[in-house]
């Protein structure tokens, strides 16, 4: 009996052995098709009562949140939405199968409010660019500017700077950002040109993090271990320090200290007039979201699963508060509450100088239960969440509750 | 079961490439290089093992084909003799399947490995930070910088990768694949022979460079293996089709094989199934491996 099974198997073994081969093939493209691509993670600009933010389908939304309230038809006053096309998705990870079918943008940048313009930074793989949109009359037709109404697109044409991660930071209308080739560029708001430098920095080191600007000095890291301190007038660098490992969020400054995490898990305070390392507060995993600073205190969001206060001038933990998640997306102070979300979409408000939950337990209806990625927002009492699930929802802080949710995925 | 997988498998080899990475300063691609190499030299006796079952396989086709056309009606009659044949051949038909499933989890580890260290979207990048230890050298290390030689580790579509992954895949194929006697068998050996390295080929367009840097590693030091378990270059430099005389309208396989001739495939046999053995005993391994 042993014998005839094994005989029989014998004669198809041929075929089994290619049969595992087409498996292993089958396996090796899925894998491949399991890999993250990008969608992006935007947060939101606020002006006029209106919240602008890049959306997870390469589209840039202006949203009422009156209008939204009221659970009005989308668009309402104020509100518009605009497609960004761009020409193919090259950074991807994604096998055959999964090639995406129309040429898209992601957004991770949190856009900039100038004036009537909404600056809007690019990544689409190795396409990234910069663009201005007329945020009271959009004028973009196919992805091309209108001139007349101030629009403009950087760098034209099919040219690129790279993928662009890091949100763009703006002072007296200068634009200031770090792109994925590593450079940093200063970009007239009015004309989207680069002349306020002779030439882009060059960091050489790919750039994922925000710059920071405070007193004529730009704080960019890459991801090369380099950390700088440029001079916002003519790009010239004041001062640059190597780390053991690359800075994995984007810098925070307040007067002359510069906070930042790295990969080595470890948060960074550093004197912004000379580079020199004041303290280093040790995680115990990546310090990824941008830190938040007030009042002498440091909030650390880390993915660990802990968001840290941290005394600035000695290091010293304060209190921690340990959420049921990693904390990717950057929290924010509402008065003397701290709001943050966790990795699963919990939402908490804890008092900043306790860390104690505001509402114990999380009110049920506080969490949107999908990754929150983006940077948190917040206007009056109310925080702004834009959640992985292509929504967004507003949260009252006193409450606790959700306010209203939209879901951009149904807009057409 | 897939957070045994992670724990078990995917995580010590992907924390292991990345710290590699950073003890040759930063060189991604000399990592995957290092621990391609590392990888295939622990399975190297696993490898052998397989490669020698399947050229025992191999050296009895002669007499199988000949069993099959004998014993065409009769399916019971067949096996039974097939069972016969395999016995005094010295030779498991399943000796050529266990080193491949062995080998297979790790394989598809080190090809997980590097698509998660590359991170080429920050979504991979995050994703990353669940599955790294706290080691210095490997917070160090990341993320990784893609470039070398002329490549982009993290980015798709390199032509000179996609011809090496197929080329090497083409010349591995052909060292162990046996010309048939039969024309129409013959005509499908070719064109799978042919079709698989040309869809890998394809394959590696869409796939990030690092992963097809792997492949071309893999694939040589598959060829160099075959090249000395096998002592030379195989049926690579054998021709295509069997010769056979104008006159002759049977084909070889349907030409009974004579008794010298039989006692001769099934000694040839038996031999490789002795080298096999002995590549398993410790203190014989060098003879066996190589088995000239």
């Amino acid at each position: 009996m042993v014998n005839d099974v094994t005989g029989l198997f014998a004669i198809k073994i041929r075929k089994i052995l290619s049969l595992i081969t087409s498996v292993i093939m089958l396996g090796l493209i899925a894998i491949g098709c399991g890999g993250a691509a990008y969608q992006g993670w935007s947060g939101f600009a606020g002006d006029d009562e209106i919240l602008y933010f890049g959306s997870m389908d390469s589209r840039v939304f202006a949203i009422n949140p009156s209008a939204r309230s009221q659970e009005l038809p989308f668009p309402s006053e104020g509100e518009w939405v605009l497609t960004i096309p761009t020409a193919g998705a090259p950074g991807a990870i994604c096998g055959p199968a999964c090639v995406p079918a129309s040429p898209r943008a992601g957004i991770y940048a949190t856009p900039v409010v100038i004036g009537d313009l909404v600056c809007v930074a690019i990544y689409a793989g190795d396409s990234g660019k910069l663009m201005a949109i007329n945020r009271l009359d959009p004028g973009y037709t196919e992805g091309v500017p209108l001139r007349s109404r101030g629009e403009w697109v950087y760098p034209s044409g099919g040219q690129s700077i790279g993928a662009i991660v890091g949100s763009p930071a703006v002072v007296e209308e200068i634009l200031y950002v770090g792109t994925s080739e590593g450079k940093v560029y200063a970009l007239d708001v009015v004309y989207g040109e680069s002349n306020k430098w002779k030439q882009p920095f060059d960091t050489e080191g790919k750039i994922w993090t925000s710059p920071a600007i405070e007193d004529n000095v730009v704080y960019i890291s890459n991801y090369a271990h380099k950390f700088f301190a440029l001079s916002s007038i003519d790009g010239s660098r004041k001062w640059g320090i190597e780390l053991p490992a690359a800075a994995a969020s984007s810098p925070a400054v307040v007067g002359n200290d510069v906070f930042f995490g790295t990969f080595d898990n470890q948060l960074y305070a550093v004197d912004g007039t000379n580079g020199d390392v004041k303290w280093i507060f040790s995680g115990e995993n990546w310090f990824w979201a941008t830190p938040v600073v007030k009042d002498g205190v440091v909030y650390a969001g880390c993915l660990d699963h802990n968001i840290y206060a941290i005394d600035v001038s000695t290091g010293n933990e304060l209190w921690r508060f340990t959420a049921d998640d990693q904390i990717v997306s950057t929290p924010v102070l509402v008065d003397n509450l701290l709001v943050l979300a966790s990795d699963s979409g919990t939402v908490y408000v804890l008092e900043a100088n306790s860390g104690k939950p505001e509402h114990d337990p999380v009110p049920v209806d506080a969490s949107v239960k999908v990754p929150v990625r983006a940077p948190l927002y917040a206007e009056g009492n109310m925080v702004y969440v834009h959640a992985s699930n292509r929504c967004v929802y507003c949260l009252d802080v006193q409450s606790g509750e959700k306010v209203w949710g939209f879901c951009y995925s149904e807009i057409k | 079961m897939a957070e045994l997988w992670n724990t078990i498998i995917l995580e010590p080899v992907l924390n292991s490439l990345i710290a590699m990475c950073n003890v040759l300063g930063g060189n991604f691609g000399l990592a995957i290089i290092v621990l391609t190499v590392i990888v295939r030299l622990i399975l190297f006796p696993l490898t052998v093992r397989q490669t020698q079952s399947t050229k025992a396989m191999q050296s009895l086709q002669p007499r199988i084909q000949e069993l099959q056309k004998k014993y065409a009606k009769n399916q019971q009659k067949l096996q039974q003799e097939m069972m016969k044949l395999y016995k005094e051949a010295g030779i498991n038909p399943l000796g050529c399947l266990w080193p491949m499933l062995i080998q297979l989890p790790i394989w598809i580890a080190l090809y997980q490995s590097i698509m998660q260290a590359l991170a080429a979207t920050p979504e991979s990048l995050l994703s990353l930070s669940q599955h790294l230890y706290s080691w210095g050298a490997v917070g160090q290390a990341v993320p990784l910088n893609d470039h070398f030689l002329w490549l982009r580790l993290s980015q798709n579509g390199d032509m000179i990768l996609a011809v090496l992954v197929g080329g090497t895949m083409w010349i591995q194929q052909k060292m162990v694949t046996p010309p048939a006697a039969d024309p129409r068998q013959q005509s499908m050996t070719s064109m799978t022979t042919l079709m698989m390295p040309l869809m890998f080929g394809f394959f590696v367009l869409s796939f990030p460079s690092g992963l097809a840097l792997y492949w071309v590693v893999s694939n040589i030091i598959g060829i160099i293996i075959q090249y000395f378990v096998s002592g030379g270059w195989g049926y690579l430099r054998a021709p295509s089709v069997p010769k056979q005389a104008p006159s002759q309208k049977t084909s070889l396989a349907q030409k009974p094989i004579p008794a010298e001739q039989q006692s001769k495939v099934l000694k040839q046999a038996s031999e490789q199934s002795k080298t096999i053995k002995q590549a398993s005993s410790e203190d014989k391994k060098k003879r066996g491996l190589f088995g000239r």
